[in-house]
């Protein structure tokens, strides 16, 4: 996202920078203080002062040093800009913004305090632009836009995409290009035939047979050419689009977590799914037919031209006219499906709105409102549907006959050069052919721009992905490192936007084997450090280091491997229990498997189960409990015998004697392996020797259980909190 | 005074070593409807161009002004409120038209003003939808302006059988308060979206 607008010049002289002074940021701020749009005011930061101008004049500027808070205010549908000064008791609003640059407001806001407080560091947005900064258009979710980044790139994309298909492609277009010289000798051989043999009487029977003989053949040949050709297409197109799917899936892979949270839920499923398809349907549709296409035309009207120059341009006469017609009324179709494709979609909410609250819809008895109300939505569905269809079923075949209505004239013509000897009858026959064969392809064409265009903004979100860098990557040289499980923290930053910090200076060691608990309200980055840990995200400042390594060194696959986790959220794939175990480690014998699920308590659950570890799980598998789930998750984290453990709410929201079970579970798997554990309940962490209480982005207590409750400070209260909670429970039950 | 920081509730509990009866009680303190009047406030408005409140020997600095029924009653039940991330509830107006005077009403309508913003479309100059998306060009009661919308999607909703509200690719909102007081070519080109 763009932080740094080219500032006007009238206003950058009025700025008068000091010789030191650079400009860092600046973003337009489009609401006045009347409320009113505006598109000439800025907010600008130097490295030494905020300054805020609207036209031509500076509204509000301060030294930054005098500024002890510079924050973006998010309001509804809008945010302003807030500052309080140190010498001031008041805070006060500078300027006012709508969501198009609420977020750049943000991030300078961020960028500004930095600079405030001497750390050179520039913010930069990951963020996209909704539309184009160039043209204004909305981006299809890519970084460049595909109307601005210009055809000839886009061209050349897909060129890469077909360039290892190059030898299929001179193949297949050989073969097109043979079949459409056939069908367009297929006219010429009448002609000869009609001439010599029909139109004076000279032919036999035989030569009849001969003649349909030779068609035949022709005909044939012809359509053997075309399957052929088709075939081709498909294949290529299947395999272009397997290609880019492959492609698509080991890039998304590659990319950190934090490229797919950006992304709405399904975004990347329909890149995959829907735009490779799209570029399939291309290639199989428009590139094959678009080849033979322009051939045939060509080839057809330079023997038209050759054979008779006005009756060619009367047979053309009423293209123009269909285009007219079919380019006026193209809106108007697009307005009619874009309606009906909106009230389908209606009736498809309604309808899971109403079974997914079936329960809440029959005891309020609210079936005959809701049914009623699905009744007119599917009544005005068909209605439109019927409209639309009515129309289709007559505007195509009015267009068809106004394009051929040519033909009637070039009857009329030919007919009278024909009668005056000037053309033979071969001639007349073998130029209506010709005019026939070329209605075809024109009428394809006018949805040719529609295609392109379609197929260029599914290229442009496949190549979005493609194009992507991977943040974090294996290094050259990345080290394999076998962890022993020391891992220590210095001074690390970290933020999901760099404009709003989650961690700020953490310094933690932790010596092998240690289990360290980590505690804090929801929402204070526990989740965040484990992320850390387990290199999702890169830190923004800072190293943290495993066994003195910095983990931005070591080669990633391998370290992952050397990981295990718990999470609170089990997520189990669609297979089996054994395949599910084995997860982490696909040649672990049976034995092994058991050991694992013994030490989980899985393995009696499993046993009971009627196809025990060969049980399905899955949509339509068998159902475990939360519990249940958990214990396979542990089991599956034992088997890989970790070196670096990480719990994250392994055990909340089970009854007690699955906690019980589980906590058991854990204590086994925990011993003697470095382990960190976030938890609700505080239980849960009894077994850790220090606990590190996270609190305002930072470590704000750290020791073990009861050092910190002698402290009194935030750990106690939460322990306290809880009892007290348990007492309440306990009165109540 | 009362200070507003983060830090209070911790603070304050670690003096008072947790207790139950303190959270009943703040738990009842917000069952408790508090209505502000001219009678038991006053509002004044501060230097950074916000507003401040005093009841009684409560002081706020600074306070956040919400509607509570934006749409359907814009000046009935205003909820004033802490300035910081909680955001706690200090008081409801319950009529803003009579129950404050006139110049706190001005002032609380500035912050509303301030705070809200959805531009009423008062013309549309046109609609142009290309690919998926629409492009509008509009005259609103806060000037011209353009924007663009998803096609598909929930980009524009009816709050009532006349009353359209859109939402445009950036999050920001705009309104129709009446579809029939629009001309039969700015309904035509609405036309897709009803």
């Amino acid at each position: 996202m763009e932080l740094l607008f080219q500032v006007p010049n009238g206003i950058k002289s009025k700025l008068q920078l000091m010789p030191s002074e650079e400009i860092r940021y600046c973003i337009p701020h489009d609401i006045g203080k009347d409320g009113t749009f505006r598109e000439s005011g800025y907010v600008i930061v130097t490295t030494n002062r905020l300054i805020v101008t609207d036209e031509q004049e500076i509204t509000f500027q301060r030294e930054l040093a005098l500024l002890e808070k510079i924050k973006c205010e998010p309001q509804i549908n809008c945010g302003i800009l807030i500052i309080k000064e140190y010498e001031q008791e008041y805070e006060k609003h500078i300027a006012r913004f709508s969501m198009h640059h609420l977020i750049r407001a943000s991030f300078l806001a961020k960028g500004a305090e930095l600079l405030r407080d001497n750390k050179n560091k520039q913010v930069v947005s990951r963020e996209r632009e909704k539309s184009c900064l160039k043209c204004g258009r909305a981006l299809p979710g890519t970084s460049k836009c595909p109307k601005c980044d210009g055809k000839a790139v886009t061209a050349g994309k897909l060129w890469r995409l077909l360039k290892a298909y190059k030898m299929q492609l001179i193949l297949i277009s050989l073969v097109a290009m043979a079949s459409s010289a056939l069908s367009l000798y297929i006219p010429q051989f009448q002609k000869i035939f009609i001439d010599t043999k029909l139109a004076d009487k000279s032919g036999s029977t035989r030569d009849v047979i001969i003649f349909i003989t030779v068609m035949l053949t022709l005909t044939l040949f012809l359509i053997l050419l075309q399957v052929l050709k088709n075939w081709w297409f498909v294949s290529l197109g299947a395999r272009l689009s397997m290609d880019i799917r492959r492609k698509m899936y080991q890039k998304i892979q590659e990319l950190t977590l934090s490229f797919i949270q950006d992304k709405r839920p399904g975004e990347l499923m329909n890149r995959v799914a829907y735009d490779t398809g799209m570029i399939q349907r291309f290639v199989q549709e428009c590139l094959g037919h678009m080849f033979s296409s322009i051939v045939t035309m060509v080839g057809a009207v330079t023997i038209m031209l050759s054979l008779n120059v006005t009756m060619t341009l009367i047979s053309i006469v009423f293209l123009p006219i269909v285009f007219m017609i079919s380019s006026a009324f193209r809106k108007n179709v697009r307005r009619r499906f874009h309606l009906q494709w909106v009230k389908s979609d209606k009736i498809n909410s309604s309808l899971q709105d109403v079974i997914s609250g079936m329960r809440i819809v029959k005891s309020f008895g609210k079936e005959q409102s809701e049914s009623d109300k699905f009744n007119r939505l599917t009544n005005e569905f068909a209605a439109i549907q019927q409209k639309n269809e009515k129309f289709w079923a007559s505007f195509y075949p009015l267009l068809t006959f106004i394009m051929s209505m040519g033909i009637y004239f070039v009857y009329y013509f030919g007919g009278r050069n024909v009668l005056g000897g000037t053309m033979t009858i071969g001639t007349l026959v073998q130029f209506n052919a010709y005019a026939w064969t070329l209605y075809g392809p024109l009428g394809w064409m006018t949805h040719l721009p529609r295609m392109i265009t379609q197929m260029v903004t599914s290229l442009e979100r496949i190549y979005d992905v493609l194009d992507e860098e991977p943040l974090i990557m294996n290094k050259e040289n990345a080290i394999k490192h076998e962890i022993q499980g020391e891992v220590e923290f210095k001074n690390v930053h970290f933020g999901y936007k760099s404009y709003e910090p989650v961690l700020e200076d953490i310094n933690l060691k932790v010596k092998k084997g240690e289990m360290i608990g980590l505690v804090g309200a929801s929402g204070t980055g526990k989740s965040t450090m484990i992320n850390l840990i387990m290199h999702l995200y890169e830190v923004d400042d800072g190293e943290i280091l495993v066994d003195g390594i910095n983990i931005n060194d070591m080669d990633i696959e391998g370290y992952h491997s050397q990981l295990g986790v718990v999470l609170q959220e089990t997520f189990l794939f669609t297979g089996t229990i054994l395949n599910n175990i084995r997860f982490a480690k696909p040649d672990a014998t049976e034995e092994e498997v058991i050991r694992a699920a013994k030490m989980a308590n899985a393995h009696d659950f499993i046993c009971k189960t009627p196809d025990g570890y060969n049980t399905y799980l899955g949509e339509r598998g068998y159902n475990l409990s939360g519990g249940e789930r958990q214990r396979i998750a542990i089991a599956r984290a034992i088997l890989n015998d970790p070196k670096l453990l990480i719990l994250d709410e392994a055990t909340s929201s089970l009854d007690t004697e699955s906690e019980y079970l589980i906590q058991k579970a854990l204590e086994r798997l925990t011993a003697g392996r470095t382990t960190f554990a976030i938890a609700h309940r505080l239980s849960t962490l009894r077994g850790a020797d220090r606990l590190v209480v996270i609190d305002g982005h930072r470590i704000a207590e750290i020791g073990t259980h009861n050092e910190l409750l002698e402290k009194k400070g935030i750990y106690y209260n939460l322990v306290m909190a809880q009892l007290d909670m348990q007492k309440m429970n306990s009165e109540t039950s | 005074m009362k200070k507003n920081d983060n830090n209070k509730l911790i603070d304050n509990t670690a003096e008072d070593e947790f207790n139950l009866e303190k959270m009943e009680k703040e738990t009842e303190e917000m069952l408790k409807l508090r209505f502000l009047t001219k009678e038991n406030s006053v509002f004044a408005r501060t230097e950074g161009g916000f507003v401040s409140l005093k009841i009684g020997d409560e002081f706020y600095k600074r306070v956040l002004v919400y509607r509570v029924f934006p749409f359907t009653n814009p000046e009935g039940y205003i909820s004033i409120r802490e300035p910081d991330e909680k955001a706690k509830e200090i008081g409801i107006i319950k009529d803003l038209r009579n129950d404050v005077t006139k110049e706190t009403r001005e002032m609380l309508e500035e912050q509303m003003r301030l705070r809200y913003f959805t531009p009423v479309i008062e013309k549309i100059i046109d609609i142009k939808d290309e690919y998926g998306f629409a492009y509008f060009d509009v005259v609103t009661d806060h000037g011209p302006c353009r924007f663009t919308i998803h096609m598909g999607g929930s980009s524009v909703v009816y709050l009532s059988d006349t009353r359209l509200m859109i939402t445009d690719l950036d999050g920001n909102r705009f309104e129709i308060p009446d579809i029939t007081h629009l001309s039969a070519h700015e309904l035509r080109k609405l036309d897709l979206f009803l």
